[in-house]
């Protein structure tokens, strides 16, 4: 016997049949694309922006992202269930593609029939399989939705109709499978490569032809109604993501990770800085909204969401989408309210996990650009008088500039103005320069440098504040001109390497200063003493086991993907890690982040006290960071938390110094 | 030598800053006569002349028939030194009289040595000397600078002034502090906090050791304008001026305004984290160390005397 | 209208301050140079104003070396419409009175309804230049303003007073200013208001076109202060600072007897 079936059987392929199907189907790809062309022109309201360079690579990383699913595998539960639906879909897409092929096109025109003999088996059986796969996944999504339902999942008519439509389509189908099987296949070879649609016919196997027949006929053009249904809601529900998020992958930001636009400021022509309308996006912020499919997994890992403070990052994309599409005149600050933008402590949680290629951040930095160059406003007092401060005296904490170089008087070491041939330029930052609690670690870098015969060079007083903090507060004016002296400063003794202990200095120094015509090499320490360690300069003697635990900074780990250099170093000074409930990209923000260390945390509970309580948890009685800004907000935090004297915040160069082979 | 004292008179009352004038007379060896817009029923307890307008007619603040009524009496005692309290009152009206009179005028003088009048600069971070090239010169004396050596005493001779010059401006009364407040002019110990407690649920600790020293927290403006506690609960210039046998200032580096608020305390503790903060230079006994630490400690220790 | 705001550049107070060569005044070295807390009220109080009413003027006067230009353009920036520098490299040297009658020289054939001023400086402090450009131009004052409004030619203000207490004042224009702490909270400039500060004219005007009288008083001295009581400083573990100040408490004062 032929192992195939009859494509049309029952429903026949007459004009009759074949005329209105094909007018249903082409009509629904009418209003599909008359769906999204209506978005397009949304989307077009946004400013340019060049998303297609580097397009090959773009392709690549689009197709795989999406065949692999493996942005959404990065949560296990819905990630694999979402996964394995897709896949199952997939499937039953690319086979429904063949059949029309095949019964429309190849076989009346070429007389050509493919899906026969063990091709056809293996066609039915994956077909079969993944039919049931997705309808099992679905029930899985269904239960996790409506049933289980985690905190902050919102459920909206779209998710109701994507359900329902879904799980409709998957059983017609089955059924129009199983009412064919009962007539044709049931007692021969070929049924057993159906094996769901068996279960089917058996289970309408009492039926007689007659009605198995009309039952086959009715529910094949509910099929295909309930299919035309769903292609033509596509881009008036949430099954748009099908496309945008898709789409989204090619349309990624590709980098480098946290790149902010460096304003024009000169600009005679810009009447307005930053974002405050949805003309001032641009058409990716546009689309990233029409990209997102409310996962809410932005929102799990937001600190500041975390600690009942107002911000969501989905719900500002979400935000933007509605402005974008209801009331485009509308004031998208006054819409997502002052008090979530000033929230943000852009530790890039959301961006780092989101399936959907979304970029948070920038969004609501830009609108605090706009707030603060075009209405001087800022969260608080504290924060103007901080900012104030950088301009007046080059920090944050209002310390008289000429005190800057003071800590490094004992310990010897040069400053640029005296003596510029240095190994490195150990650019300090404002806090290991003035706080006391961090100074300590400038100290042990410094000895630590000295152990290595590394030479170092400081720049003392003339050093300013990066403009990390200003920056991230949407002062770009007084960031650039900051960025600007250090920039000078730096070239004028042509410095070959500059190693940094703040990993906001860092990431500042090492991409953003890129964009203001600044090309010397710049490390965080630790990858620099990583380096020492592994030319044999630095070696460490393990002391006493002390139980501790590390805390990833975001502008190491997330921001530039460091986060094996930390770990090494303590590897190789005998310090064994009880990791966190989340570190890694998962890291939780100590709450410095974004400019936020000049802020007072007015609303909801501290986030520095959540992440040290995460610490605690480990049993560790060692809290080690390697970012200033963490360290003092783990200060400030065990002392909130109760947890002094159990639990000790440490940089991981004190942890070094004390190991240094004698 | 001889002095003129603008003493002064608010709602009703003599201030007590009006002594501060005669004991820095009594200090230079000075002969003196007081000025004072004020009423015949609060006389200060002043052994001399004391030339007297009467507020009813004149007005609290009233600076240019003030100014009128003070140069009449300059012209007619020939004053070396016209004194006044370096205050809201003072320092409005000393500029008038001293351009009047073409003299100098040298502001919150803290002290006088060798006859050089000594006045603080840059938020009290630095002295200076001043020497007035005029014949007649203008004091302003910082509050609680010259303390009277006992309780005042005396009856003055009353010399009624009158003067016809219209006025500039016109005085429509006062907006008191806002109430519900507690008055730390009488408290014995207190425990002030400053900008340095970091955030506003430290202060508890601050009352804490307030309390376990039986005495009364008070805070510095800033911490006041933050609204992490009450303006009642102010030191300093702008809010209350203040003597008690014990003050630990916490965190407080030490601003001019609140300097001269809480001089007069006998002992002076300062906790701070910074060893050259002002605060120090009035300071018996500065704690370099977090207070967040240090006053917790304290407290514990002495609840367990 | 016709409104001026007189401003000084001053260290910020947190500077790491030396004494100059002569010992009379603070060296100019290391020093972070700002403008006066005081002057920032004023400035913030005369644009408020001139947002207030329509067609007003807005001068900001400085006196002072070439630096002052700096903290000039953020007033201008601040929403002042035009600025005169009054170029004087020795302005440290001249004592209020001084001051005083070159600020009163240049307003004196300008007719300016409102002039504001800080109620001091942070540096010299001696809280008498408003009142002396006040009684020099005849006009009245007020000083150490906490409030501020302006309705037809009327002015009401409210004056700080000590113990929190506020004063009632009116007067009419012209009249003098000087601003407190606790007035306003200066705006910070916004970017386009920066760019626009760059074109605003900034008339650079030599002192002695102005200065024409001489000083009443100068400082022969400037010093650090000695500490009080020898001001005994205590470092060391928590623990055992509470106990040395504990024994210290008993000795010295009545309070834990």
């Amino acid at each position: 016997m032929e192992f195939t079936r009859e494509i049309y059987w029952n429903v026949g392929s007459s004009v009759g049949v074949l005329i209105p199907m094909y007018l249903l189907t082409l009509t629904a790809f009418a209003v599909l694309c008359y769906g999204f062309w209506q978005r397009v022109k949304v989307y077009r309201l946004g400013q340019e922006l060049n998303r297609t360079d580097q397009l090959d690579r773009r392709i690549i990383d689009t197709v795989r992202s999406i065949l692999l699913q493996s942005k959404l595998l990065r949560v296990a539960g819905p990630g694999w269930t979402h996964a394995f639906f897709f896949w199952g879909f997939l499937l039953l897409f690319i086979g429904t593609c063949l059949i029309v092929v095949q019964a429309d096109f190849t076989d009346p025109l070429f007389d050509i029939k493919f899906l026969t003999g063990t091709f056809y088996k293996l066609f039915s059986i994956t077909l079969d399989i993944a039919g049931l796969v997705a309808i099992v996944m679905l029930a899985g999504l269904f239960i996790r939705r409506y049933i289980v339902r985690p905190e902050g999942l919102e459920n909206t008519k779209d998710d109701l109709l994507m359900h329902g439509l879904l799980f409709a389509i998957l059983v017609t189908g089955f059924v129009i499978e199983g009412a064919r099987m009962a007539v044709t296949e049931l007692g021969t070879p070929l049924a057993i490569w159906s094996p769901v649609g068996l279960v089917f016919a058996k289970a309408m196997a009492a039926l007689d032809h007659e009605a198995l027949r009309s039952l086959h006929k009715t529910t094949w053009w509910l099929h295909l109604l309930l299919v035309i249904g769903f292609i033509i809601s596509i881009p008036f529900s949430k099954f748009r993501h099908i496309f945008t998020t898709s789409a989204n992958y090619l349309f990624a930001d590709r980098g480098p990770k946290g790149n902010m636009v460096t304003l024009d400021l000169e600009d005679e022509a810009a009447e307005s800085f930053g974002t405050a309308h949805l003309t001032d996006l641009s058409w990716k912020d546009i689309f990233d909204a029409d990209a997102c499919t409310v996962c809410k997994r932005c929102q799990d890992r937001c600190p500041a969401y975390a600690t009942d403070k107002p911000l969501s990052p989905m719900k500002v994309v979400n935000q933007i989408g509605e402005v974008a599409f209801t009331s485009p005149e509308a004031n998208l600050i006054e819409t997502v309210s002052t008090d979530v933008l000033w929230a943000c402590t852009t530790c890039r949680a959301c961006q780092e996990i989101c399936p959907a290629s979304i970029e948070h951040v920038n969004k609501i930095l830009d609108m605090r650009r706009n707030l603060v160059l075009m209405e001087g406003e800022f969260p608080g007092e504290e924060v103007m008088t901080a900012v104030n401060q950088v301009e007046v005296n080059g920090n944050p904490l209002g310390i008289g500039y000429a005190t800057r170089g003071d800590w490094a008087a004992e310990l010897g070491v040069k400053l640029l103005s005296e003596d510029p041939d240095v190994d490195i330029l150990y650019f300090v930052g404002c806090y290991a320069s003035f706080d006391k609690r961090n100074q300590a670690i400038a100290k042990a870098f410094i000895k630590l440098c000295m152990a290595a015969g590394v030479k170092v060079g400081i720049l003392g007083k003339e050093e300013k504040c990066c403009g990390e903090p200003v920056r991230k507060m949407g002062n770009e004016y007084l960031y650039q001109s900051v960025a600007a002296e250090n920039i000078a400063l730096i070239k004028q003794y042509r410095v070959k390497q500059i190693v940094t202990t703040c990993p906001h200095c860092f990431n500042t120094l090492a991409k953003d200063y890129r964009d203001l015509d600044f090309d010397t090499p710049v490390e965080h320490y630790t990858v620099f003493l990583e380096k020492l360690l592994g030319e044999g300069r630095l070696k460490f003697t393990p002391g006493e086991a002390i139980s501790c635990t590390y805390h990833d900074s975001c502008y190491l780990g997330r921001y530039n993907d460091i986060y094996e250099a930390p770990r090494a170093l303590l590897a190789a000074a005998g310090i064994k890690l009880n990791e966190m409930i989340k570190s890694r990209a998962e890291s939780f923000c100590c709450g410095a982040g974004g400019g936020r260390i000049m802020a007072e945390e007015k609303l909801g509970s501290r986030i520095s006290e959540t992440r040290v309580k995460m610490a605690a948890e480990t049993d560790a009685s060692t809290l080690i960071s390697s970012c200033p800004f963490c360290l003092t907000m783990f200060e400030d935090g065990v002392k909130g938390a109760e947890l002094e004297g159990q639990l000790t915040p440490k940089d991981i160069t004190e942890i070094l110094v004390e190991r240094l082979e004698a | 030598m001889k002095t003129l004292l603008v003493a002064e008179y608010r709602d009703g009352k003599l201030l007590n800053s009006s002594y501060e004038l005669v004991a820095f007379a009594q200090q230079l060896g000075a002969e003196s006569a007081m000025f004072l817009v004020g009423a015949e029923s609060v006389l200060p307890a002043y052994n001399g002349t004391l030339y007297l307008a009467d507020v009813g007619k004149y007005g609290e603040y009233n600076p240019a028939v003030h100014k009128q009524l003070l140069l009449d009496v300059i012209a007619k005692e020939q004053p070396d030194m016209v004194v006044f309290s370096h205050s809201s009152y003072g320092w409005d009206l000393a500029p008038r009289i001293a351009l009047a009179l073409n003299a100098a005028q040298i502001s919150e003088v803290v002290d006088i040595i060798d006859g050089v009048p000594v006045a603080p600069a840059c938020n009290s971070k630095l002295r200076r000397d001043v020497k007035a090239k005029t014949e007649q010169i203008i004091l302003t004396l910082q509050g609680g600078a010259f303390g009277l050596e006992g309780a005042p005493n005396g009856t003055p001779t009353v010399v009624p002034i009158d003067t016809d010059v219209a006025a500039q401006v016109e005085f429509c009364g006062y907006e008191e502090a806002e109430a519900g407040g507690v008055d730390l002019s009488r408290a014995e110990v207190i425990v002030s906090a400053g900008r340095g407690i970091g955030k506003p649920e430290n202060l508890a600790i601050i009352e804490a050791l307030a309390k376990a020293l039986k005495g009364e927290y008070g805070a510095s403006r800033p911490v006041v304008d933050s609204e992490w506690a009450d303006h009642s609960r102010q030191v300093g210039t702008t809010g209350q001026t203040v003597s008690p046998k014990l003050y630990i200032a916490c965190g407080i580096s030490g601003a001019i305004q609140h300097l001269a608020g809480m001089k007069k305390s006998e002992f002076v503790v300062a906790i701070n984290t910074d060893k050259d903060a002002p605060i120090g230079e009035v300071a018996d006994v500065l704690i370099v160390a977090d207070l967040k630490e240090f006053v917790p400690s304290l407290t514990a220790k002495i609840q367990a005397l | 209208m016709k409104i001026l705001v007189c401003i000084k550049q001053v260290p910020d107070m947190e500077s790491k301050f030396k004494l100059n060569s002569e010992g009379n005044w603070y060296d100019n070295s290391d020093l972070a140079w700002r403008m006066n807390e005081y002057d920032e009220y004023a400035v913030e109080q005369a644009v408020q104003l001139k947002t207030q009413v329509d067609e007003a003027d807005l001068t900001v006067l400085s006196i002072g070396p070439d630096r002052v230009k700096e903290m000039m353009k953020k007033a201008l920036a601040m929403g002042c419409d035009r600025g005169a520098h009054i170029s004087d490299d020795d302005s440290f040297k001249k004592d209020p009175y001084e001051i005083a009658s070159i600020i009163a020289a240049f307003a004196k054939d300008k007719e300016f309804d409102l002039i504001f001023t800080g109620m001091q400086s942070q540096d010299r402090g001696s809280g008498q230049v408003g009142v002396l450009v006040a009684e020099t131009l005849g006009i009245p004052s007020i000083t150490t303003i906490v409030d501020f409004a302006f309705a037809a030619g009327q002015i009401t203000a409210k004056r700080e007073l000590e113990g929190g207490i506020k004063a009632l004042i009116k007067t009419t224009a012209p009249a003098l200013l000087t601003c407190q702490l606790g007035l306003n909270t200066p705006r910070y400039p916004t970017l386009p208001n920066i760019m626009k500060a760059k074109k605003k004219e900034l008339l650079s005007i030599p002192v002695a076109e102005l200065h024409k009288v001489a000083s009443k008083q100068e400082t022969a001295r400037m010093y650090f202060p000695e500490k009080r009581g020898g001001g005994l400083v205590l470092e060391g573990a928590v623990g055992n600072l509470a106990d040395q100040l504990i024994k210290i408490l008993k000795d010295k004062t009545g309070v834990l007897a």
